[in-house]
């Protein structure tokens, strides 16, 4: 599959809501308190207000459902969703929730974006699917997006 | 990105229904008669019964959601979702791709459930092939 760089995307997380044990698995959710993102056709950062609602699987599979909206450095604003799995050995797992630094390529941390915009500059974000590839940091992941081509 | 080959999925449609004008576009929904899917890992056919409910919208991207049931020929039973978007005035090309899920119980194949895919979609006489890869 041909993919091309569109963006780097990092977050920062606020304290996150441990909601708890649900019918679907251990809900919790991560405020995003801000971020940004670069990329060779857009750069900006990211508006607080969003989060990341996550759920634990009973397989041990942790579901991701993020929802921001990004500012471009021109002023556009821009509606990003995006669905993703992440998952590793249970040591791995585990050091990443003790907050320490881990090889991303040891886990995986993928999901799939999603863009809606109403500013003409950047209606091709409207017409693209994508994929991300997560690094997870003590601060917040680091997302590095590629357009499906 | 890094991807690996996960099946070439082929689908047989009824007749579309067209739903007409709603709030958020155009709506026409494909019944899935069946199909075939083809990969090193599985094989088997599409159950009747599902469909694609897409969506026309105002800047003319047809939006896919796409719901069926899988039978791999080992007789597994596996959910399968896609959203995606077409785009036949791309420049260039059509732009047909998808973000296929998948669910199954069948241990055989619970990879399945811990993988995202994307799909490339091509529009054949018989109906469309999505040349689906893992997300590696």
């Amino acid at each position: 599959m041909d993919s091309r760089f569109l963006m780097r995307l990092q977050v920062a997380v606020a304290g996150p809501q441990r909601i708890g044990a649900v019918p679907h698995g251990t809900r919790l959710t991560a405020p995003i308190a801000s971020g940004h993102f670069e990329g060779p056709r857009l750069r900006g950062k990211v508006l607080p207000g969003g989060g990341d609602w996550t759920l634990l699987r009973a397989d041990g599979v942790l579901e991701l459902d993020l929802r921001i909206t990004l500012e471009t450095d021109d002023g556009a604003l821009i509606h990003m969703t995006s669905f993703g799995l992440r998952h590793g050995p249970p040591e791995t797992i585990a050091a990443l929730a003790r907050g320490e630094s881990v090889d991303p390529s040891t886990y995986y941390f993928r999901t799939t974006p999603r863009f809606a915009t109403g500013h003409s500059k950047y209606a091709f974000l409207n017409r693209l699917l994508a994929v991300s590839s997560g690094d997870r940091r003590a601060q917040g992941p680091i997302y590095t997006i590629d357009e499906i081509l | 990105m890094r991807t690996r080959p996960l099946m070439s999925l082929r689908l047989t449609t009824a007749p579309t229904q067209d739903v007409g004008a709603g709030p958020l576009g155009t709506r026409i929904t494909f019944p899935i008669t069946g199909g075939s899917f083809e990969g090193d890992r599985l094989h088997g056919k599409v159950l009747p019964g599902g469909d694609d409910w897409t969506l026309r919208r105002s800047d003319g991207v047809l939006e896919l959601d796409l719901r069926i049931t899988l039978e791999t020929d080992d007789g597994a039973l596996i959910h399968m979702t896609f959203e995606g978007i077409r785009d036949d005035g791309a420049p260039g090309a059509p732009y047909f791709r998808t973000l296929p899920r998948f669910e199954t119980a069948e241990a055989k194949y619970s990879f399945l459930n811990r993988l995202l895919a994307v799909g490339n979609g091509v529009i054949s006489a018989d109906g469309p092939v999505h040349v689906i890869e893992e997300i590696l």
